[in-house]
């Protein structure tokens, strides 16, 4: 887990506290609302003390998200949530985008090499 | 009497060594499923832009041959088609035989 695309940071951006249920959402592609939601209720029902020592132990040992890692597309933050939830999967995902590359480059290659015969062809009927 | 001494053992044991043990678990779960070095890391990167700029290519590609002619995917998908329809040209089918007994092999590398 030290690589710096698959490890978790604090959201300072996007922060209302110290930007761990921010850094949350961003880590698994979750609704920040929904997890700050889901945070506050865990801790009226019942984990009063646990979820905010929790808080502050994330706070404390998280370092921020450096700044380069800010200024990516929607795309690219969704496929580095697929990476950090199951890096198999998203593996195989890139390998069936460059299969159907391979296809459709097929198919183009089908296409011009028949079309440059049926050029051909027209040419021998000319003569 | 008994359960009014075994019920703080059981939460005693249920927060001190259950909790604990199912952190841990989960903790060392988690370590060992995500095994991605900083090379896997840059590689993967690498390979996902790769990825996305060769379909915006192919997909440039596609749209100028569709340009040309739109119905070159019938052409693409059957090269042996309109070599059958006329069937004085011998050489056209001989021609268009490669290319199909190559297609499969493409799919299924």
């Amino acid at each position: 887990m030290n690589s710096p695309r698959t490890r978790f940071y604090l959201d300072k951006q996007n922060a209302k506290w110290s930007g761990v249920c921010a850094g949350i959402a961003d880590y698994t592609g979750m609704d920040v609302t929904l997890v700050r939601i889901g945070i506050v209720l865990l801790t009226i029902l019942g984990g009063f003390p646990w979820t905010l020592i929790a808080y502050w132990i994330a706070a404390w040992m998280a370092p921020r998200k450096p700044i380069e890692l800010y200024s990516q597309d929607r795309e690219e933050q969704k496929f580095w949530q697929g990476v950090r939830a199951n890096p198999r999967r998203t593996t195989r995902d890139v390998r069936s985008r460059f299969r159907e590359i391979d296809r459709r480059l097929a198919d183009v290659e089908t296409y011009v090499t028949s079309s440059n015969n049926q050029l051909a062809r027209e040419i021998e009927q000319l003569r | 009497m008994a359960e009014e001494f075994l019920l703080p053992i059981f939460i005693v044991g249920m927060l001190f060594i259950g909790l604990p043990w199912i952190i841990l678990h989960y903790v060392s779960k988690w370590k060992t499923a995500a095994t991605l070095t900083t090379e896997d890391e840059n590689l993967l990167d690498g390979l996902h832009d790769l990825a996305r700029r060769l379909d915006d290519r192919m997909a440039t590609i596609e749209r100028i041959i569709q340009a040309d002619n739109p119905n070159w995917r019938a052409l693409a998908y059957d090269p042996a088609e309109d070599a059958l329809e006329d069937r004085s040209s011998r050489t056209r089918i001989l021609e268009a035989a490669p290319e199909r007994s190559n297609r499969p092999t493409r799919r299924t590398r």
